[in-house]
């Protein structure tokens, strides 16, 4: 296949549930190989986008193509590409663990039992436990092997640290990070921004079924805003400064400064700052 | 393939234990009859004498006081009705469980396609209602060997397969509701089977309300008619086939275009 420069390309998304607002005119690119972030509250439209990627749901207006195939013609080859990781990872509960993973190779029509196996043993997987023993972060790790174990171009993980340990977290990045190496792309939803600005090369900030912004998780985090903590006269203060240094510095003539750190602010204030502008 | 095989597997208890359940319940009544017999013939004449009561049941036309009278009547009761609320049940949850148990994700995003998916699904439903037939059948054969009675064949063939038909119609209609519906409707499923019985006893008494025959699957599949007769109403078969054929491309159809709850 040709080797396409968008992952995911979406135009002018738009989904309604009814009266309600699921996404309204989305337009978003995803570069191949890239590790993508969306990011974005409960309830702003992260899940209903992918979920329309997917095709579990069927959106009124626009286009989507996935490794440039059509999302509504082409979806039985676009799923053979994806691994995709639901928020609720929820399997047949009487089924034990290794049955499922297989069950998701067989339908998948791939023999991936090595894969599997090395999945299973870096994530610390039980496959000998029925599916209704396991807590939500054993199920999300189940869910993480059956996504990753067919090797596919494209993950897409919808909130995928939610209930794993921070461990386990790490595991699941480092594995991102070896099928990005190998040249997978990957899209993951989040409203974890820490992991995000970790992880991530580029992200979407989603609000209300509506894009705010895209870029690098670089620019994003760049602003002229600093967060700035010190110690003034034996005061501890801590807070977020937007306009010139200079003027700043010019205040603290007089006080004693006993310590101070400026840094670069966490993208959730970013975040915050682009959810309060309105 | 992979998804019937992975469907039989799940269903396989509820098969087990219905087939048992209505099996060997309605085996161990045919074996029951020889303790019954004597007492039958002084009963099944008061039995075929009860009026509606025994229209609605078909005593009219059947003795009691036979082997073969008593299984077209009381066994084949037991049979239709339990048949008939197994493929209900069975029916009403088989689409609605992966979005009730929030597995819809899990399977929809397999690269099987949902019109494989309802396929998959219907096949297991059919496979499921012609074994439980079978395996009854075959203990009710036992059932008649212990006890040393001949067997009606050609009419035992006409009304198993029509009980299966009927059964068949019963569970895709529920099958249908499935693929509408984001719970286990098994309560409704269960109600279109009893409803269907009740129509059918209803429309038997009730001259007024004979034509609702035709909506029932249970009239045209009554063991007592199908043993008096020896054949079976060529209208209401196509009526049920039909219904049965509209529901199924319902059920595709809509299951293809629904957005799947997480």
């Amino acid at each position: 296949m040709e080797k396409q420069k968008y992952a995911i390309s979406i135009q002018n998304l738009t989904k309604r549930y009814g009266k309600y607002r699921g996404v309204s005119d989305l337009s978003l690119n995803v570069e191949a190989g890239d590790i993508f972030g969306f990011l974005g509250p409960n309830g702003a439209g992260k899940s209903t986008t992918i979920r329309s990627l997917l095709g579990l749901i069927k959106f009124q207006k626009g286009n989507a193509q996935i490794l440039g195939m059509d999302v509504k013609s082409r979806q039985k080859d676009i799923l053979k590409e994806i691994g995709y990781m639901p928020s609720e990872a929820m399997f047949y509960p009487t089924m034990r663990v290794k049955d499922v993973i297989r069950l998701a190779a067989d339908m998948r029509g791939v023999d991936c039992g090595k894969e599997a196996d090395m999945l299973c043993e870096r994530l610390n997987v039980d496959r000998n436990k029925k599916i209704e023993e396991l807590s939500l972060g054993n199920r999300k790790k189940v869910s993480i092997v059956c996504a990753m174990q067919h090797k596919p171009k494209l993950f897409i993980f919808d909130e995928p640290t939610s209930g794993l340990d921070p461990l386990m977290q790490a595991e699941f990045f480092q594995l991102i990070m070896e099928y990005n190496a190998q040249g997978a792309t990957c899209f993951l939803s989040s409203h974890v921004l820490s992991e995000i600005k970790k992880y991530c090369r580029h992200a979407a900030i989603i609000k209300e079924g509506k894009l705010l912004c895209v870029d690098t998780v670089e620019n994003l985090t760049k602003t002229s805003t600093k967060r700035i903590r010190m110690t003034k006269d034996g005061v501890e203060e801590d807070f977020v400064y937007k306009g010139d240094l200079n003027e700043l510095f010019a205040g603290f003539a007089g006080h004693n400064i006993e310590d101070i750190v400026i840094e670069e602010p966490e993208l959730d204030e970013i975040f915050m700052h682009y959810y309060k502008e309105d | 393939m992979v998804l019937y095989k992975h469907e039989m597997k799940l269903n396989f208890k509820s098969l087990l234990i219905w087939t048992l359940c209505v099996g060997v319940l309605c085996f161990g009544c045919i074996l029951l009859y020889t303790s019954l017999e004597e007492s039958m013939e002084g009963i099944a004449d008061s039995f075929s004498n009860m009026g509606a009561m025994s229209t609605a049941f078909g005593m009219d036309k059947m003795s009691l006081a036979t082997l073969k009278g008593y299984y077209a009547t009381e066994i084949a009761l037991m049979h239709g009705l339990g048949g008939a609320m197994f493929a209900a049940i069975l029916g009403s949850s088989l689409l609605s469980k992966e979005e009730a148990g929030h597995t819809s994700e899990f399977l929809n995003v397999l690269p099987i396609g949902r019109g494989s998916v309802v396929f998959a699904k219907y096949l297991a439903l059919i496979s499921n209602i012609v074994i439980f037939n079978l395996a009854c059948v075959a203990l009710y054969l036992l059932g008649f060997i212990c006890m040393g009675e001949t067997i009606a064949a050609g009419e035992m063939t006409l009304y198993h397969l029509a009980v299966s038909l009927m059964q068949i119609e019963i569970g895709t209609i529920c099958f249908m509701i499935s693929a509408f519906v984001r719970r286990n409707l098994i309560g409704a499923g269960l109600g279109i089977a009893v409803i269907m019985f009740a129509i059918d006893m209803m429309c038997r008494i009730i001259p007024a309300i004979e034509n609702l025959k035709y909506i029932t699957p249970f009239y045209y599949s009554n063991a007592s008619d199908i043993f008096t007769n020896g054949k079976l109403d060529g209208t209401m078969l196509l009526i049920s086939v039909g219904i049965t054929i509209v529901s199924f491309v319902i059920a595709l159809l809509w299951y293809q275009k629904k957005d799947l709850a997480s």
